[in-house]
């Protein structure tokens, strides 16, 4: 089948991408999907690149910076202060 | 009171940490500070584009949740009302820093414009494992696209696909409807697509 920008079945699958992938979809729309995915080599490679995209975005959770040191023990001996400041009976 | 057979409040990991706060132990706080301190700080790092906004949300968004701990009333987890604050104060701070003109994503610039730009096959990239595809070269590329996604996409995307908050849930913390969370994200999500295709076609 040749991939056409205009062609209804690509653009219908090209906006429901994200949510096909989301698993958001009715399983009826899924399989049309499935099924014009399955004879249309542009929409299928636009499929792929987007999940691998999406992959690679949620991979990045594993590169999740520490908190600087410094700003760490500053910030949590203020927050230590401010909580037991709250505990002391307070009167004006 | 909040009555702890609700199911929403049971499924809430932070319940009893809260409860015990808020029934005058603010010296176990700090814990509460703990759980969440380093997902925020990433969160804020990026959100924020560079470590002093980033630590300055951290400390104002727990200011706050010190604050008005008392009054939350577990309509929503602790960890989305958290974000929430969080998303509230990173969007103060930036439009206080920076005058940044929001820009709109529209479906068809990521739509192909001529018969070349049209795949005639699944790049080599969209199969490969990602462990060998994601070295550091990648990661920062994928930080910058991140970072220059317009703030409405960027939000949506980080706090879905990067924090794991699902469309619902998302949908809460920002106060916009599912619907316009599915939207926001798709755009984001071709609009990186776009980005380390770029990338890939390069390296190629």
């Amino acid at each position: 089948m040749t991939h056409d920008p205009s062609h209804t079945a690509c653009l219908e699958l090209f906006e429901k991408l994200s949510e096909y992938l989301d698993d958001e979809l009715d399983e009826q729309i899924c399989r049309q999907i499935e099924a014009h995915a399955s004879t249309c080599v542009a929409c299928r490679a636009c499929l792929e690149t987007l999940r691998q995209t999406v992959a690679l975005c949620r991979a990045m959770r594993r590169t999740e910076a520490s908190v600087p040191g410094a700003f760490s023990d500053r910030w949590k001996e203020y927050i230590r202060k401010m909580a037991s400041e709250a505990m002391s009976p307070h009167k004006s | 009171m909040p009555n702890p057979s609700d199911p929403k409040i049971k499924q809430d990991d932070d319940f009893e940490l809260i409860q015990a706060i808020n029934a005058g132990h603010t010296e176990l706080f700090p814990e509460l500070v703990s759980r969440y301190e380093r997902k925020l700080y990433n969160f804020g790092m990026r959100m924020c584009r560079d470590v002093q906004d980033a630590e300055d949300m951290l400390q104002d968004t727990f200011l706050n949740v010190f604050r008005y701990l008392k009054d939350f009333r577990y309509e929503t987890r602790f960890k989305n009302w958290l974000y929430r604050i969080a998303t509230s104060t990173c969007l103060k701070k930036r439009r206080k820093s920076r005058f940044a003109p929001e820009r709109e994503l529209s479906l068809d610039e990521f739509l192909p414009r001529e018969e070349a730009e049209i795949p005639v096959q699944t790049p080599a990239w969209a199969s490969l494992p990602l462990d060998q595809l994601l070295n550091e070269e990648l990661s920062s590329i994928i930080k910058e696209s991140i970072q220059s996604l317009p703030e409405n996409y960027r939000l949506v995307l980080v706090l879905r696909d990067i924090e794991g908050f699902s469309t619902a849930e998302t949908a809460q913390v920002l106060g916009l409807t599912p619907e316009n969370i599915k939207v926001r994200l798709h755009r984001a999500r071709l609009f990186l697509r776009e980005k380390l295709k770029d990338y890939f076609s390069h390296d190629a």
